[in-house]
């Protein structure tokens, strides 16, 4: 014989027509926030509980073979104070840093300068350029990146 | 002579007693008038202020159509219950193109489909990354239950204060569906009422929120910096979806519908192997579905169904879900920051009332608000997924408890 999955509506606690009493509306309201908070607690517990085998299994597989080290960054590109009348101008002093990236490095931060300062009709003198190691947190690369993935919001 | 004079007076006037502009000044047009105005304020705020526009501008457009007098693309009366059910027969034969369309509202096909659509764009990693999340998600329900006690206690029916509850959950696909499954008796309150309010506050969440987020947090706690998230492995991607099904389904299977499709939009996405079905599921079959799902939701906003004063308290009840839920998130998320020891923003709680991605985004903003290099986009995003499968489940315990 087939039964029929579906409940009727007479078989469910509350008749929609009606008007709720005192006690129905508290009922309903501890017994709807436990069951929300239930499922979604056993789902916590899934999580941590799947989550904590996945952390053993990937400490458990062997370390990759390390990367050959980058070259060392820019630790500091002194070069001659040298007088920038224009944004042409900017980027004709040498950097005294020997790598090529390094000059490179130098010549974008330069050019930002000089187009910074040409937009605000300032001119600026580039007299060194050093890196910043910071104590922690995001790298300045990947604060401008949130700042600009967040910034419509 | 007089014979042709009288043809054209008849022939006139027959086509003026026809027009809709005779329907419009004709006793109860005024409604209408009003409904269309308000029509034109939903299609300002779409277009000139961009909220929430791919949802407003369909709701707006079929709020307009409906209620110009006579067109009869829409008709409320082929929905009226006949020994307790529609004759879906009458509605094939008579019924025009928003009739048809609306079949997808009445039969709940629409708002599965659209969370087929949503599970294939949302990334679960916050949220798997960080279970707590899930906590801040649920408590964010609490806006559903308290304004179910709220309308209870107004003396609303129990079908009509469990469809106003679940605005709370701020999503409006849910709203929708568990609104169209418990008003069926042709009450004052239709699903068209629900959607409206549900899609205004989504709209005006980045209005209501801020102020109670800053009236409940401290400047100390808004500026707490939380730590960066685990990355997720693609295993765990594929595990969620699965497990959240079962898990879910069997706890409470009134919501297996809508999170059984949340969590197959998810599967598709996270295995990798099913590029053209994802394609088809967050692109074209979401783009159909919110077309079809927003004008035939706008055509059920008749006059006589909007302007009456079961409506003005929908609205009412409507804001003060969307804060309760707020604020349970916030104060849940105040719980955690002392339980952590100051290592959890509690801004990142109002993220659990759904709404995604906008409800993260005003915790992100909020947040910058009081200190720009705080970054808390991806921690609010935890809550707010985790809102979207919260209010699912408490849409499936009104269903199980609620008859209608």
């Amino acid at each position: 014989m087939y039964i029929h999955p579906i409940i009727s509506a007479a078989e469910k606690v509350l008749v929609g027509t009606e008007k709720l009493n005192g006690t129905q509306i508290a009922a309903m309201t501890i017994i709807g926030l436990l069951v929300v908070f239930c499922a979604l607690l056993i789902l916590v517990a899934f999580l941590y509980g799947s989550g904590s085998l996945f952390k053993k299994s990937n400490s458990a597989k062997p370390p990759a073979p390390k990367k050959p080290a980058a070259p060392a960054p820019v630790k500091q590109a002194a070069k001659p104070a040298a007088p920038a009348r224009s944004a042409q101008a900017a980027p004709a002093p040498a950097p005294a840093a020997s790598a090529e990236d390094d000059a490179e490095v130098v010549a974008v931060i330069m050019a930002a300068i000089a187009a910074m300062g040409a937009a605000e009709g300032k001119q600026y003198q580039l007299r060194s350029v050093k890196q910043v190691t910071r104590g922690g947190g995001r790298s300045v690369w990947a604060q401008a990146g949130l700042s600009d993935a967040t910034r419509p919001f | 002579m007089q014979g042709v004079l009288d043809f054209f007076s008849n022939t006139i006037g027959g086509l003026w007693g026809d027009s809709g502009l005779h329907a419009l000044f004709a006793e109860g047009g005024w409604k209408n008038l009003i409904m269309i105005l308000v029509s034109f304020l939903f299609m300002y705020l779409a277009i000139a202020k961009g909220f929430e526009p791919l949802l407003l501008l369909p709701i707006s457009f079929g709020m307009l159509l409906t209620n110009l007098p006579m067109a009869g693309l829409y008709h409320p009366e082929l929905w009226v219950l006949v020994d307790g059910h529609v004759d879906y027969g009458t509605v094939l034969r008579d019924g025009g193109l928003l009739d048809i369309l609306y079949l997808g509202v009445k039969l709940q096909l629409y708002p599965p489909l659209i969370f087929l659509g949503i599970g294939c764009m949302t990334d679960f990693s916050p949220l798997i990354a960080n279970p707590k999340s899930f906590l801040l998600g649920a408590a964010a329900q609490g806006g559903i239950f308290f304004t179910f006690v709220v309308a209870g206690i107004l003396g609303f029916t129990a079908a009509e204060a469990g469809s106003i509850a679940i605005i709370g959950g701020a999503d409006g696909p849910t709203a929708i569906y568990v609104s169209t499954k418990l008003l069926t008796g042709g009450g004052a309150i239709t699903t068209g009422n629900i959607a409206l309010a549900a899609y205004t506050y989504m709209a005006l969440v980045p209005i209501i929120q801020p102020p109670i987020m800053r009236a409940l947090t401290s400047k100390k706690e808004r500026s707490v910096k939380m730590e960066t998230l685990r990355t997720v492995s693609k295993t765990e991607k594929i595990i969620f979806p699965i497990a959240v099904t079962i898990i879910v389904s069997l706890l409470v299977p009134s919501a297996a519908p809508l999170v059984g499709m949340l969590m197959f939009g998810n599967l598709l996405k996270e295995s990798g192997v099913a590029a053209r079905l994802i394609d088809t599921a967050q692109n074209a079959l979401m783009n159909i579905i919110t077309i079809f799902l927003g004008i035939s939701v706008g055509a059920t906003t008749k006059a006589d169904q909007i302007i009456n004063i079961k409506f003005g308290g929908v609205m009412l009840l409507g804001v003060i879900a969307f804060s309760l839920g707020t604020a349970c998130g916030l104060i849940f998320g105040k719980i955690m920051y002392k339980v952590t020891g100051g290592k959890v923003n509690p801004l990142i709680g109002s993220a659990g009332v759904s709404a995604v991605p906008m409800a993260a985004r005003i915790s992100q903003k909020v947040g910058a608000e009081t200190d720009p290099t705080n970054f808390l986009l991806m921690h609010a995003m935890g809550p707010n997924v985790a809102g979207v499968i919260g209010s699912a489940v408490a849409a499936g315990v009104l269903l199980s408890v609620i008859g209608n």
